[in-house]
């Protein structure tokens, strides 16, 4: 752990994730096994909930590293997915429409969450309100989308091709193998930026932001621009992700912005383990594989059961799994004689 | 042309006191004891469903109603005392836990009465005439109730011994406490009242809409306008004026635009007010 001698104390309730890099390189090896021994299915569905994971991300670096939780992820995540939907309904653009969608899917998340970010952090507005906003923020482009049907399809949804990988246009369409490392590819890119970001001095900020706003305002940050920043970014990932799960689900429809949605993100995260990037990317890989095999067979009750796990995370596990597993790694490593 | 005003004005009165019912519950919890009840959403459509099973079981409906909003104010006191009193002096773990709560009351109304729609019949049901205008007799009933009870609430507070110790305590709780009041008592009144409004107001609207399990939602989203837009602690003008504001303002841009617009713009809106009045449109700061 390099970190151990700055000055502020860096993510100090994730300073026992040191294992963390093992846990990623793990996990990644995994993942790129998986396609070829566990067959077609799973190179066909996992990548959507690798997707799910990187949405899940980018909410744990602002609930788990700035201490500020948005309900409105779910919103960016569609909105990337609808411009996705948009661009490759473009025929002429003279370039590959697929990279296209990507680009404007960041940009259209990232731009909203950095406006209303702005808009609110430049107030001072209080985290709780700042959580209804979001959430607000979610059901409202539920509602455009449903009734926009002319661009969005409505309530029916929007069918969408799947990208080509070639940069030029006219390649050919990808298979489930390529999309699935290409998916892969850009999950573990983006998480490894994550990371490095985190640990930089932009990232030290944002922690000092959850740990201490006042000290930080008095050392002279703004911290309303680091917040902001952090949104956006955040906005920015999460709109990627829905844009690349546009174009793997090859379906978009308005429920990705709806309520149910926006709180699943919450809950994988808080399951997950807040305050931990891979926690978070592993939370929602689990549970919503889970969901997918419980809710065919008890449709009911897994949400119920997600409900109550939901609370009891909040009530007696703050850091999730990941929080647990770190906290059993540490128990096993012998003491360090201080 | 005076005969659409005046009719444009009767909708804003009923609009802005139905909508103030459906919220009152949320503004006495959050203005009060500070916790911002997610759960509201969820505990109206309790209120709903459960004044529909009593219709069914062919109890009269006002008292249906009563029932309704006694057996949600019950399941908000269990929440409460399972799980929020533990966690009032931490008012962010309570907005997840209330969420959770929420998550939970709407899966088991999934469970115990089904996704179909279900319709109460309406107990009042044609209209009256006013100056040339049409009032539906039950609406015009549901905004009188809601005056009732608000003005009811405001004597509960301003005349009564709970009253006053319920101001002290938001006043200042450690004087409050050392005085020897039972605060974790009041706490968990309080609550109780604002489950028993949520029972109470869905199940008064559950006549004027067909009920599914999400109903709450859209109102968990205007009743949080109407009490960020009035502001907290303001509880009676508050409430009134944050949903004069909130239900006037989709009701105006409904006129000329479609529902989702209007309520795009209201949402717009009250983000304005709370960019630059965080405390509410009556407080400056």
């Amino acid at each position: 752990m390099s970190h151990a001698n700055s000055t502020i104390k860096r993510r100090p309730r994730a300073a026992h994730f040191g294992g963390e890099n093992a846990a990623a390189f793990a996990l990644l090896a995994l993942l790129v096994v998986a396609p070829f021994v566990a067959g077609d299915y799973i190179a066909y569905i996992l990548p959507q909930y690798m997707l799910y994971g990187l949405l899940a991300v980018s909410l744990v670096m602002l609930w788990g590293v700035v201490g500020i939780v948005s309900f409105g992820q779910a919103a960016f995540f569609a909105i990337g997915a609808y411009a996705m939907g948009l661009c490759m309904g473009q025929s002429d653009l003279g370039f590959n429409s697929g990279y296209a969608g990507l680009a404007s899917g960041a940009l259209a998340g990232g731009l909203l969450a950095g406006v209303t970010g702005w808009f609110l952090f430049s107030a001072g507005v209080k985290a709780t309100y700042f959580v209804l906003i979001t959430l607000a923020l979610s059901i409202i482009t539920e509602q455009v989308a449903v009734s926009q049907s002319q661009l969005t399809g409505g309530f029916n949804g929007m069918f969408v091709n799947r990208m080509a990988l070639s940069p030029f246009e006219g390649g050919a369409i990808a298979g489930d193998i390529a999309l699935y490392f290409f998916v892969l590819g850009v999950v573990a890119v983006v998480y490894a930026l994550l990371r490095w970001l985190m640990a930089s001095s932009f990232g030290t900020v944002l922690a000092g932001v959850r740990e201490n706003e006042d000290r930080l305002t008095a050392l002279g940050y703004r911290i309303d621009q680091y917040k902001t920043l952090a949104f956006a970014l955040s906005g920015a990932i999460a709109g990627l992700a829905g844009a690349l799960y546009a174009t793997t689900a090859s379906f978009v429809s308005p429920s990705l912005a709806g309520v149910l949605f926006s709180t699943q993100v919450v809950v994988w995260v808080a399951i997950g383990g807040r305050s931990s990037l891979l926690g978070g990317l592993v939370g929602a890989m689990v549970v919503a594989t889970a969901s997918n095999y419980l809710s065919a067979t008890m449709p009911q009750y897994w949400q119920l059961i997600l409900g109550v796990a939901f609370m009891l995370v909040i009530i007696f596990f703050k850091d999730g799994f990941a929080g647990m597993f770190a906290r059993l790694g540490q128990r096993l490593r012998p003491r360090e004689v201080s | 042309m005076l005969n659409s005003l005046l009719s444009i004005a009767v909708d804003l009165t009923l609009i802005t006191l139905v909508l103030a019912l459906a919220a009152f519950g949320l503004a006495i919890v959050y203005g009060l004891v500070g916790v911002i009840n997610m759960g509201h959403g969820a505990l109206l459509t309790l209120g709903a469903y459960l004044t529909w099973q009593a219709t069914a079981w062919q109890i009269p409906f006002p008292l249906a109603v009563l029932f309704a909003a006694c057996g949600v104010c019950v399941i908000g006191l269990i929440f409460e005392h399972l799980v929020i009193r533990h966690f009032y002096e931490r008012p962010f773990d309570t907005l997840l836990l209330t969420w959770a709560f929420f998550m939970i009351v709407t899966e088991v109304i999934k469970i115990v009465f089904g996704t179909d729609l279900r319709t109460v019949s309406n107990p009042l049901p044609g209209a009256i005439d006013l100056g040339g205008v049409r009032v539906p007799v039950y609406r015009a009933t549901v905004a009188l109730i809601a005056v009732g009870v608000i003005g009811a609430t405001a004597w509960l507070f301003y005349r009564t011994s709970l009253g006053i110790r319920i101001r002290g305590l938001i006043q200042n709780r450690e004087v409050a406490g050392l005085l020897g009041l039972n605060i974790s008592l009041t706490y968990k009144i309080v609550f109780g009242i604002g489950a028993f409004m949520a029972g109470l107001a869905g199940g008064l609207i559950s006549p004027m809409l067909s009920i599914d399990p999400y109903i709450g939602n859209v109102y968990l989203v205007r009743s949080f306008f109407v009490v960020l837009v009035g502001g907290m602690g303001q509880l009676l003008s508050g409430t009134l004026i944050g949903s004069f504001f909130t239900g006037g303002s989709e009701t105006l841009f409904a006129l000329f635009s479609s529902q989702a617009v209007a309520q795009t713009a209201v949402f717009a809106l009250a983000i304005l007010i709370l960019r630059f009045r965080p405390n509410g449109i009556l407080k400056n700061k």
